[in-house]
This record gives C-alpha cells, sequence and structure tokens, in this order.
C-alpha cells in the first residue's frame, strides 16, 4: 500500500514538473517583453528592470522555471504586477467558490443519476427508459452556457426565484447562498448527470444478468433492495473511475458557468489572469490544478484499492 | 440443428427490425439537419434572402421573431438569423479543419501505438492519459491569449484538444484488430509492418474513426463556443455562435429570443452530430468510444 502511494507521489511530482516546464516553455515563445506586457504598458522603466530581475528573463527557459519552483517551494507563489495582490489573496477568495460549486453540481448529477439509472436499467425498453435515455442524450449534447441561459431566463428572469447578484458566502445564510448556488450547480450538473446515468445504465442491464441478482429476487428480496445492494454495488468501481476522469470535465464546465453567473471562482481568476498576461500567477494556478488533478486520480485509485482488493496486488 | 439456427436467425432479424425504422427515420432527420447548416454556412454570403449581419436597422431594434426576421433582432435592429448563419460559418470552418487534423494526428498516433505497442506505446498512451486527466479549456484560453485571438490560433488550440481523445479511441481499435486472424496469418505469409499496418490494421480502424469525426466536431464546436462566450475566440467583428450568446446573455430581459434562438441552433447542431456519431458507432460496433 505504501509503495503504491509512493508510486502515485512520484507520478504527480513529474506531471506537475512536466506541465509547468512545458508552460514556461510557451510563454518564453510569446512574442515582447512579456515584463512590458504585465504592466499593461504603463511601467516606468525601473519596474520593468526589477520585474526582469525577479523573473531571470536573462536565463534560459530551464532556470527560470526552475527560479519560479523554488519560490513556489518557500512558499512565495507571486503576486500581480499590477495590482499588488498576491497568489494567496486571490486563491484564498476564489478557491472556496469553485469547489462549493464543483461540490454541489457532483452532488446533484449522482443523486440524480443513481435512481434514474437504476431504474431505466431495471425497466430496460420501456416508455420510461425510452424517455430517460433520450433525455439523458439530449442533456450530453447541449453546451453548458445554453443550458445556464435557459435556465437564467426561466428561473432568475421569469419566475425570479434565484439571485444573479454574484457570490454570497454560506456566512451570509444559507437561503441567500444557495439563491445564488443552485442555478450555476445546476448548470453544471446537467453537463455530468448523463454521463453517469448512461455508465450506470449500461452497468445495470449487465449486472442483472448475473446469478447472484436471481438469487437475491428468488430469496425474496424486494427490487428496490436488489437494486441497491447487489446492483448498484458493483457499479460503484465504474461511477468512481468516471468520476475521477470527469473531474477535468466538470473544470472546463467550472470556468463558464461562473463566468456565465458572475461568480468569482477560480475559473474567473484564471480567465482574468490570463488577459492581464499575469502569467506568473498563471502560471503558479496551472501547478496548482494540475496537481490537483492528480491527486484526484490517485485518492481515485487509492479508494479503488480499498474497496476490491484485488487491485492492490496488481 | 438447422432448426435452431434458423429460429435463432429469425429472432434477431425481429430484433433487429423493431426499433430500426425510427432510428433511421432519426438518422436522417440528424443528416438533413446538418446538412442545412453545412450549405447554409457555405453559401451565406451568395444567399440573397439573408440580410448583412453587419447592418444595423435591419429591423426594428430588439423586435422578436417575425416573417420578415426569423430570428428577431438584436438591440441595434442587426436580423438575428442572418448573424446565426455567419455565425454558423466561422464556428464550423474552425471545427472542420481542427477535426480534420485532429483525426489525422489523433489517428496515426493511436494506431502506431497499438500496433506497435512497448515503449511507443507506453510513451503514447501516458501523454494521452496526462492530457486527459488535465481541463482542457484551461490549455485552449492559455494558448489562444498567448498567440493571440486569431482565426488560426483558436483553430490551433481546439485541435489539440481533439488530438488526445481521438488517439486513445484509435489506439483501442488498432489493438482490437492487431489481434485479429487476418492480421496473423498475413503476417505467417510473410507481410512486413508497413503491410500489416496500412493494409490489414488501418482500413479496418479508419470507418471507427469517421464516426468518432462527429463527435470530436460536436465536442470542438463546444469548445470554440466556450471559449468565444468568455471572449477568448475570435476578435470582435467576426460572429461566433458563442459570442452571439454572450451578448444575448446580457439582454436575456429584453429580447430573450437573440439567445434562445441561436443556443437552439447550436443545441440542434449538437444534437446532431452526436446521434450521426453514436449511430455508426454503434452499427460498427466500437465500444471504446462510447461517451
Amino acid at each position: 500500500m505504501l509503495r503504491f502511494i509512493g508510486t502515485r507521489m512520484a507520478q504527480l511530482a513529474v506531471v506537475v514538473l512536466v506541465v509547468t516546464l512545458l508552460f514556461y516553455w510557451m510563454l518564453n515563445l510569446l512574442p515582447g517583453n512579456p515584463c512590458v506586457a504585465a504592466f499593461g504598458g504603463a511601467a516606468t522603466p525601473e519596474q520593468i528592470a526589477e520585474c526582469e530581475q525577479d523573473r531571470n528573463l536573462d536565463n534560459p527557459v530551464i532556470v527560470q522555471w526552475a527560479k519560479w519552483g523554488g519560490d513556489v517551494l518557500t512558499g512565495d507563489f507571486g503576486k500581480s504586477y499590477l495590482t499588488g495582490r498576491t497568489f494567496g489573496e486571490a486563491i484564498t477568495n476564489a478557491l472556496p467558490r469553485t469547489l462549493l460549486l464543483l461540490a454541489y453540481s457532483q452532488f446533484l448529477a449522482l443523486a440524480a443519476a443513481i435512481p434514474l439509472g437504476l431504474w431505466s436499467g431495471y425497466r430496460q425498453g420501456s416508455a420510461g427508459d425510452k424517455v430517460i435515455t433520450g433525455g439523458a442524450f439530449a442533456l450530453l449534447s447541449a453546451p453548458v452556457f445554453v443550458v445556464g441561459l435557459v435556465l437564467i431566463l426561466v428561473f432568475a428572469v421569469k419566475l425570479d426565484w434565484f439571485d444573479l447578484s454574484g457570490y454570497q458566502p454560506i456566512s451570509e445564510g444559507l437561503a441567500a447562498h444557495f439563491k445564488v448556488m443552485f442555478l450555476p450547480a445546476v448548470a453544471l450538473a446537467a453537463g455530468l448527470l448523463p454521463i453517469y446515468l448512461r455508465l450506470l445504465r449500461t452497468d445495470v442491464i449487465g449486472t442483472l444478468q448475473e446469478d447472484f441478482v436471481g438469487t437475491a429476487r428468488a430469496k425474496g428480496l424486494p427490487v428496490r433492495m436488489v437494486l441497491l445492494r447487489h446492483v448498484l454495488r458493483p457499479s460503484s468501481f465504474t461511477l468512481l473511475t468516471i468520476f475521477g476522469i470527469q473531474a477535468a470535465q466538470a473544470v472546463n464546465g467550472a470556468i463558464v458557468v461562473e463566468f456565465l453567473f458572475d461568480l468569482d471562482g477560480v475559473g474567473s481568476l484564471l480567465v482574468s489572469w490570463v488577459a492581464a498576461r499575469e502569467f506568473l500567477l498563471v502560471q503558479t494556478l496551472v501547478a496548482l490544478i494540475s496537481a490537483v488533478f492528480v491527486t484526484v486520480t490517485t485518492v481515485v485509485d487509492l479508494v479503488y484499492s480499498a474497496l476490491d482488493p484485488r487491485v492492490r496486488r496488481r | 440443428m438447422t432448426a435452431a439456427v434458423t429460429t435463432v436467425t429469425r429472432a434477431s432479424r425481429r430484433a433487429a427490425a423493431s426499433g430500426r425504422p425510427r432510428r433511421s427515420v432519426a438518422l436522417y432527420v440528424s443528416l438533413g439537419w446538418l446538412f442545412l447548416v453545412l450549405a447554409s454556412a457555405v453559401l451565406a454570403p451568395w444567399l440573397g434572402f439573408l440580410d448583412d449581419p453587419h447592418r444595423p436597422l435591419a429591423g426594428q431594434p430588439e423586435e422578436g421573431p417575425s416573417w420578415s426576421h426569423w430570428f428577431g433582432t438584436d438591440q441595434l435592429g442587426r436580423d438575428m438569423f442572418a448573424r446565426s448563419v455567419w455565425g454558423s460559418r466561422l464556428s464550423l470552418s474552425i471545427a472542420g479543419p481542427a477535426v480534420g487534423i485532429g483525426v489525422v494526428v489523433g489517428g496515426v498516433l493511436g494506431v502506431v501505438a497499438g500496433y506497435f505497442g512497448k515503449w511507443i506505446d507506453l510513451a503514447v498512451s501516458s501523454v494521452v492519459n496526462v492530457a486527459l486527466a488535465l481541463p482542457a479549456l484551461v490549455f485552449a484560453l492559455f494558448i489562444v491569449t498567448m498567440l493571440g485571438q486569431s482565426f488560426w490560433n483558436v483553430t490551433i488550440a481546439v485541435t489539440i484538444l481533439t488530438i488526445p481523445a481521438i488517439a486513445r479511441i484509435a489506439r483501442a481499435q488498432a489493438l482490437r484488430f492487431a489481434a485479429r486472424e487476418f492480421v496473423t496469418v498475413a503476417s505467417v505469409m510473410g507481410a512486413r509492418w508497413p503491410r500489416l499496418l496500412f493494409r490489414e490494421v488501418l482500413p479496418n480502424v479508419v470507418p471507427a474513426l469517421a464516426s468518432i469525426a462527429f463527435l470530436a466536431m460536436g465536442i470542438v464546436i463546444i469548445a470554440e463556443g466556450s471559449l468565444s462566450f468568455i471572449g477568448v475566440s475570435v476578435g470582435s467583428p467576426s460572429i461566433t455562435w458563442g459570442n452571439i450568446l454572450a451578448a444575448g446573455r446580457g439582454r436575456l430581459e429584453e429580447s430573450p429570443h437573440i439567445a434562445l434562438t441561436t443556443g437552439g441552433v447550436m443545441f440542434a447542431t449538437l444534437m446532431a452530430l452526436n446521434f450521426v456519431g453514436d449511430e455508426l458507432l454503434r452499427r460498427l460496433d466500437v465500444r471504446e468510444a462510447r461517451i
């Protein structure tokens, strides 16, 4: 087990190193002086010189990158040349919003996909199954910004049930919090739901052919119990795997959803930093995001091996 | 024995017959819609009834759909139907080359990895897996802002997104066919690897790749749409589906038709692409590509 974790940690380090080095290299392909760009063209020569000094622009890419890596490891995550705001300040403000958005949407997607997937797999070919699979197919084809626009139009503009006034933290009261977070979470969940649902349905149809399902039915267990205890359990592996894979997908959606609903989360931070050419901050953020991803996949693998001892031996 | 065989065929024929007509109708409707969208995008400059998408006051500002303006007008009185068609022109001319290059590059990488295995497979697969595990939009965003918001830069950015997904499927297909008897037979008969790869394995992977192209097209249209929705695609005077929707977002209260009409066209197009792709994959029995 320890060895398994060790290998995964090594992989994590390698991925983060490769990704950040790649980004640094791409940054250097950029025409013009990044320090001039970082100040939006309104910098004094001293400021530019200081910035160039700061970023080791005279040195080869690998040295610049190593300097950045050293700074990050010693807790210096960089700050905006334009506003003076540090990475830490910006991220502590933005991160909770994005994490909550992702958590709510995953919860909603699973809460809807599990019962619907179980039922449509159990009643394969029925009218209800056709409606559910058809709906899932439609949702799969709908881009998140189209879903979000329709949700805003119906529930915020016409019905006026929800607010679009920007993020409200939980400390402002749960009602206010969910009034702004519910629609974005639904918009994001709408993209995840069909993926979970279709996989679960396929799985359920397979599992229902197994002998142990027949046995469970034969000993008089009600259908609901059979589905939850005997059919859903083996499918939890598939759901877990796809959860790990879809995490990246969910962040793509989160960037768009945050923009659409003015949430100012990590995605919005990234968009504005890229636009302002705050490349050091972008670099750190990208490193953070890739680290989080590899960690998520690692955790998924660990849970996997905890659930199924056979995986550990490989 | 014969009786059993005939019952099986009859049963399977019956199973095949039920459900197939309706699917076929949906398939033809999807193909018809795609043809319509593609034709209007290609022919947009020569369609006489289409307004100039940039002309202000083609009609009263912010009017709902009517006979003279099928999709209504925006706050400058520009014809939204014309804008939608011209938007599809740009979105499709980015998606077309992106998918074309993605299928060729991703297909070659995947087939080579799947066929040769060993270190080539290891190298390709690990790059593909890392690429698939990272949020693609972050990279696209980065590339476009870095290189500048031009047509080709957006195309490059979204092309890079398609390659790993296509390579993964091509690899799985190549693995599957490389193990088949006809390849072994050809190899026993003395065929060398170029022949095996190009004459035996590759032709079998191509149909799957062609159907993946439809799904990839959908992904690219969404990716480009997301980029232009957040304002990071081709610059402002150009019309894309994404920037029509972004503009429509601000006018949801006054004129929801701006976002709804173009959003609807986009949704229908994506649904048609996914349906055709899914259906082709189902008929070719490609399992790895689902979802």
